[in-house]
């Protein structure tokens, strides 16, 4: 079975983000890691390959920075990593990101199934998963909680997908595009071995004309976003109370009471 | 020169910082108050391949050099100040070295397996109630020979890990004497790979520590105990200098385990100087915190480079066989005299910033000065000793106060 992630590199989840006056967005010196919803992604390929047998291949698109998620996903035990790139690809939005991706996956060639987080922590669009698979033209099984059954000779797979009315279980055909959330499983720290391994390995970058990919469909030209202004939201004013009593009872009882007299509860 | 980081030691570092933080951090202060490392830890160690990183692939472990080594000695010590978790980890991989380098292969195939996986505890044993680093004069345990087997009577102390061993199974390398030392000298001693767990014949004892509560220390009685042939490790009679090979490679790892817990404590001390305020402005405004800070900090900086020298050095030696056992002693040596007493006083300055909350369990600064006391008394050499080595290197074997002392 042949498995394909995809992944983005993101600023560290505890980075300060920042916008200046001509609205460039800053993420300070914060170190650039693997988006922590694709760590899931990989993971499930990870345990899905042991199970069915197989190899995981994680795609990026993006500049070299890209590599810090390939890297930490060869590091967590994926097989092959590519990276596709062109200048052309720079200020791409969920639609011009999906339909790089999905020429990157035609042009692997056999693929079974695609993984990918629910979203991507730094502009949380949450929109790239369905776009592809839509692209793809293959079902759509987003908010994945748990892969119940697959079966790689029949091509199917069963899941269950977390949604607000409860939880949803789909079957359909492979391939498909799966996006996994927080508590499909525990993500597995990257190993002395597999960190031997990623540094060692070739990453190689993948061109639009490897892909078969129209430059105007890309980047900003293939854009439906525009970004018209970029501010900072002003910052909330607030006050701290630290409630002290002779006991803590005595202070969960004041606490309840500020609480009900500002309606909180 | 080049003072980067490979691409292997960026992303190493980068792993176990991640593990170390998320997984040891947030549970020092249990590890401490239960005097106890949690299963999942171990057992999340072995996954990385953080258990004996220095023993080979065949039987393991991962072929960790010195510099990748130090790099999660460094960060473990960085996630865990009370030292329990990164003594656990470096006396494994400096004596897990010596063992693997050494030891007979049956043993090696009964043991390494088990204690890269967590399954089994490697350990030290030098000392005995006589002394430590005088090992001439301390070393009396004796091994005798008696057919196939080999027949064991003495007594050892001050042992990390000797709970361990007897609960998990495992070996201690045994340091005894198997020949006379007025006419042998250093040439009188050997090493032996000793299991406590069921062994017939051993006495446990156990000490309150004062720090690095998580891992235990403890000493053993042996009284007749018999051990096949193949536990002896190494050549006979090299058992001193198999030993100075493993001080050269634990003081290293001590080194950079220091270097990790005093950078904790100085990243919490300096946040906590900028966020506290007194008489009206932050206490960081204050030179008289402030010059403390610069001069730890350069005395930390210069440590940290002494330190990654030594386990470059190591590497020189044992990668690249460019480097001698003197190049490593002394290197080793320097690393291991300044890290903890350095990462003793700064934690004592950083406590002064905390104020009362220092002197409270609230801050984590207390269980870290209590663990790197361990390391500038003496664990795995005195400073003194340190001392004596950087000196002896310098000089020349010819001016040891010891012939001195002999003459006299």
């Amino acid at each position: 079975m042949h498995i394909v992630v995809c992944t983005k590199y993101t600023p560290d989840s505890e980075a300060k983000m920042s916008v200046d006056e001509a609205g460039n967005v800053s993420w300070g010196d914060s170190p650039l890691i693997i988006n922590p919803w694709d760590e899931y992604a990989v993971e499930e390929a990870l345990l899905l390959r042991d199970e069915y047998g197989g190899k995981v291949t994680v795609i990026s698109m993006g500049p070299e920075e890209a590599l810090e998620a390939l890297k930490h996903a060869v590091a967590m035990g994926a097989d092959e990593a590519i990276r596709v790139w062109d200048d052309a690809c720079a200020g791409s939005d969920t639609l011009a990101t999906s339909y790089v991706l999905a020429r990157t996956i035609d042009a692997i060639g056999e693929v079974d199934l695609v993984l990918c987080g629910k979203s991507a922590i730094d502009a949380e669009t949450w929109q790239t998963g369905v776009a592809l698979a839509t692209r793809l033209n293959v079902p759509s099984l987003m908010y994945t909680i748990n892969i119940a059954e697959l079966d790689p000779d029949e091509g199917t797979i069963t899941v269950e997908r977390l949604l607000e009315q409860g939880r949803q279980v789909v079957e359909a055909s492979l391939p498909a595009v799966v996006g996994t959330i927080k508590g499909i499983n525990e993500p597995r720290y990257t190993s002395f071995i597999g960190i031997r391994k990623a540094a060692g390995m070739d990453y190689p970058l993948w061109t639009l004309e490897d892909i078969g990919a129209d430059p105007d469909r890309v980047g900003e030209s293939g854009s439906g976003v525009r970004w018209p202004t970029v501010f900072e939201p002003p910052v909330r004013e607030g006050e701290a109370e630290i409630i002290e009593a002779e006991t803590v009872e005595e202070e969960a009882q004041i606490l309840a009471e500020k609480l009900l007299a500002e309606k909180v509860i | 020169m080049d003072f980067s980081w490979t691409e292997e030691q960026r992303l190493w570092r980068r792993g176990v910082r991640d593990f170390a933080q998320n997984e040891i951090a947030p549970r020092v202060r249990e590890i401490d108050e239960t005097e106890h490392i949690p299963r999942d830890i171990i057992e999340g160690m072995a996954e990385m391949g953080l258990l004996a990183p220095t023993v080979g692939e065949e039987y393991g472990g991962v072929g960790a050099d010195w510099i990748m080594a130090a790099i999660a000695a460094e960060e473990l010590g960085r996630a865990d100040i009370s030292l329990a978790v990164p003594v656990l980890y470096l006396v494994e991989a400096a004596w897990g070295f010596i063992f693997y380098q050494y030891g007979s292969e049956r043993l090696k195939e009964a043991y390494l397996p088990q204690v890269t996986r967590g399954e089994a505890f490697l350990g030290i044993a030098t000392t005995e109630p006589e002394g430590g680093s005088d090992i001439l004069g301390a070393c009396q345990t004796r091994a005798e020979k008696d057919g196939d087997a080999w027949v064991f009577n003495g007594e050892k102390t001050y042992i990390s890990g000797v709970r361990e061993s007897l609960e998990w199974g495992g070996i201690h390398l045994m340091l005894t004497r198997t020949a006379d030392v007025d006419e042998a000298g250093h040439k009188a001693f050997t090493f032996f790979a000793m299991p406590l767990k069921g062994t017939e014949g051993i006495t446990p004892t156990f000490f309150d520590d004062m720090g690095r509560m998580g891992i235990s220390t403890g000493g053993f009685a042996l009284d007749d105990v018999r051990m096949p042939a193949d536990h002896q490790v190494g050549e006979f009679n090299r058992g001193f200098y198999h030993a100075m090979e493993g001080f050269s490679a634990a003081r290293t790892l001590i080194g950079a385990t220091c270097v990790g817990a005093s950078k904790a404590a100085l990243e919490m001390g300096m946040d906590h100087i900028k966020m506290r305020h007194a008489f009206g402005r932050p206490v960081a405004s204050y030179e008289g915190v402030q010059f403390p800070l610069a001069d730890l900090y350069t005395d930390l900086a210069g440590t940290e480079l002494s330190t990654y020298k030594a386990a470059w050095t190591m590497d020189q030696k044992y990668q690249h066989d460019a480097a001698t056992h003197h190049d490593i002693a002394l290197a080793a040596a320097m690393a291991k005299l300044k890290a903890p007493i350095l990462g003793f006083e700064l934690m004592n300055e950083v406590a002064d910033w905390f104020g009362a909350m220092a002197y409270t369990k609230e801050c984590p600064v207390e269980m870290g000065i209590r663990g790197i006391r361990s390391y500038s008394i003496g664990a795995e050499g005195t400073p003194n000793i340190m001392r004596i080595i950087i000196a002896r290197e310098l000089l020349g074997q010819g001016f040891l106060p010891t012939l001195y002392t002999e003459k006299a």
